[in-house]
């Protein structure tokens, strides 16, 4: 569990995303303009920092950009109000390390925070393990137990990124990121088809489920033994 | 009249009027320069010859002097024949002039001269010479006539002037009424458009001058802003509309929950159900959102060169399985060489997949899906083509309009926004979209977008 660090101004978002990441075991605190987030950003040793896009006294990207120009690397995630234009590619040129459009869903924000507090992850591995599961990336195939399995280039992608996080919670909009390299928010159906026909490979020679649905927020690989 | 004076019309008519003063002025002055030369000349060679026709033979020249002072009939030839001491012998000069050199050239000079017996002084143009006695021999004329070319021409100058003027300016002060009075019906017309009725429109004259095509362009582009706020008003009450149902359900099911569910499962079932109904109003609204944005072309920030071929690779192999799923099936052909294209490949993405959604849903069991790239004259068209159905020709140009539900779509589900985000994102991309029938009965939509290299010059490195 990490310290988290958010600037926003909006007391009830404030609220609710302090009360879902206290509830999620981390150590929250809570600035509500620029200067004082940048304050509190270099006096402090964060996991990771929230910032809104639109704060009073300064921008939230210029906080972020002042605090990349003296080195700070901390992960941030950047949010911004929905129908703000460019937002994103505004946000990830100042030193954002992920971006929220607004409305979001606190699961969605957590699932985010805590892929970000994982990084860096080790992305030189080229055979990963979990469980029984075994795949290799150069040769681009898969094993479960002593059963090879038949995957798509796709599917060990979408494997491999379920299997660098196993037990974390990942959401559809990530993985879709992710796996196919767009960002656009498919209907849930589509990805679920993908998942699908992933999960009835992994399980074709009657071996327990190895990926969970959680229910409104994402799916997540469990180690099987 | 103040406000007459301000008309252009009228500023116009005066400028034109200066104008022709100016004009008339220039010609006059080089009319007046070229006969008072003429004149002159003339007199000073009649001069020369007189006085030196006198100085040839001195014994005749008193006589010579007589008969040119005689031969006047106005008073206006003079002549004089002097002795060495200045003494007239003959003529009516009363002295040589003063400063008058003697070589038998013609001056201007004043003198003294003797008229019907008085005596007076006046301007002449005389030419003397010198005779071997020592005397002086002139002959002169008077400057009269000269000057009185300069005044005929400077009064008739000034009689043609005044009516110049005088009708030039009236004209303009006709003309500035004339287009006053158009102008007054076109501004009262405006008037009402400012005051909100945008059905007013202006009146178009029957000469097809530049203020009737004027009047005429005023006026579509009213019948265009009209057509928009229409738009917008039908946009905003289908907005109220699609946000009222799920309200009206979530309130009822929250109403429900509170009073019936007994268990927490009950409870998170509620919500899940109430957060699955926001969900989807909110995902409508970012739609209208983003479809507004990208018809204000505000969303180019992420622009740069995109490979469609892959974008199309990406999105078929994305909707293979749920095609497989529904048993259709999905075929793509992609033309070798290069499809590029300057744009946001995330929207490329998102168009392409409403495109391939849309095909998806209305293809029956059995049925295929074709996607195809292919370049033609300079462009880049990427074809969806289903066995569905199909739409009648007159729903081609409405299914991208917001919120408009084609007679098929009635009972699937979608928000009726899908095309018109395919058709945002093509404007934003200056491509175009359409949709004809198919080859097979059914829908097919061709995306055709510029290619790179055309406006590859005049683009911002991003």
């Amino acid at each position: 569990m990490a310290r988290l660090l958010l600037i926003e101004d909006d007391a009830d978002t404030a609220g609710d995303v302090l009360d879902d990441l206290r509830g999620r075991g981390h150590e929250m605190v809570w600035a509500a303009t620029g200067p004082d987030g940048a304050r509190a950003a270099r006096d402090g040793l964060w996991g990771a920092i929230i910032l809104d896009r639109m704060l009073p006294g300064q921008d939230g990207l210029r906080v972020l950009q002042d605090l990349r120009r003296d080195g700070d690397r901390t992960p941030a995630l950047v949010l911004s109000a929905l129908g703000d234009v460019d937002e994103r590619i505004r946000g990830l040129r100042a030193g954002g390390d992920d971006y929220l459009a607004k409305p979001f869903a606190l699961g969605e924000l957590a699932a985010r925070i805590e892929a970000l507090l994982r990084r860096p992850v080790d992305s030189r591995a080229t055979v990963l393990r979990v469980g029984s599961l075994e795949i290799d990336l150069i040769a681009g195939t898969g094993r479960r137990g002593g059963r090879d399995l038949d995957l798509l280039p796709r599917e060990l992608k979408l494997l491999a990124y379920l299997m660098r996080s196993p037990g974390q919670i990942v959401t559809r909009a990530m993985l879709f990121e992710e796996v196919w390299n767009y960002r656009f928010t498919p209907k849930s159906n589509l990805i679920d088809v993908h998942l699908g026909r992933l999960r009835r490979k992994l399980e074709a020679g009657g071996e327990a489920p190895l990926i969970q649905s959680v229910r409104g927020l994402g799916v997540m690989l469990s180690p099987d033994a | 009249m103040p406000e007459l004076l301000r008309s252009t019309t009228l500023r116009w008519a005066l400028g034109i009027a200066l104008w022709s003063v100016l004009l008339a002025l220039t010609i006059f002055a080089f009319i007046y320069w070229q006969t008072a030369t003429y004149l002159r000349e003339e007199l000073a060679e009649t001069l020369r010859l007189e006085v030196r026709a006198a100085a040839a033979d001195p014994a005749a020249a008193a006589m010579r002097v007589e008969t040119w002072t005689a031969m006047d009939l106005h008073a206006t030839h003079y002549g004089g024949l002097f002795g060495p001491a200045g003494a007239r012998r003959a003529g009516n000069l009363g002295a040589v002039p003063d400063r008058l050199a003697r070589d038998g050239d013609a001056y201007r000079v004043s003198a003294t001269v003797d008229v019907a017996g008085r005596t007076l002084d006046d301007e002449i143009w005389a030419a003397a010479l010198a005779l071997p006695d020592g005397g002086t021999v002139v002959i002169a004329h008077d400057t009269d006539e000269i000057d009185r070319v300069r005044v005929t021409t400077l009064r008739a100058l000034g009689l043609g002037l005044l009516p110049t003027l005088a009708l030039s300016g009236l004209g303009g002060v006709l003309l500035a009424r004339r287009a006053r009075g158009r102008l007054a019906s076109t501004e009262a017309a405006l008037a009402e458009v400012m005051r909100g009725d945008l059905r007013k429109r202006l009146p178009v004259g029957s000469r097809g001058d530049e203020f009737d095509r004027l009047a005429g362009n005023v006026n579509r582009m009213l019948d265009e802003i009209e057509h928009l706020m229409g738009e917008v008003r039908s946009v905003g009450d289908a907005v109220a509309h699609d946000l009222r149902t799920p309200l009206t359900r979530l309130r009822a099911r929250l109403e429900r929950s509170r009073a019936q569910a007994r268990t927490v499962a009950e409870f998170h079932e509620a919500i899940d159900q109430g957060l699955a109904w926001i969900d989807q109003t909110l995902t409508m609204i970012t739609a209208v959102l983003r479809i507004g944005e990208m018809e204000d072309g505000r969303r180019r920030a992420a622009f740069s060169r995109v490979d469609l071929a892959e974008v199309v690779g990406v999105a078929v192999e994305f909707f293979e399985p749920v095609a497989e799923q529904r048993g259709v099936g999905l075929t793509v052909s992609i033309s070798p060489g290069a499809h590029t294209i300057r744009g946001d490949r995330d929207l490329c993405f998102e168009a392409l997949s409403n495109l391939l959604d849309n095909a998806l849903k209305f293809t029956p069991r059995g049925g295929v899906v074709r996607v195809g790239v292919d370049r033609s004259g300079g462009a880049t068209v990427i074809t969806v083509e289903d066995t569905g159905p199909g739409l009648p020709p007159a729903e081609h140009a409405k299914v991208f309009q917001r919120f408009y539900r084609a007679e098929v779509a009635r009972r699937t589900s979608g928000n009726g926004l899908g095309l018109s985000l395919v058709a945002a994102i093509a404007k934003l991309h200056t491509a175009t979209v359409t949709v004809r029938a198919g080859a097979t009965g059914g829908c097919r939509f061709d995306l055709v977008f510029p290619s790179a290299e055309g406006s590859k010059a005049g683009a911002p490195s991003v």
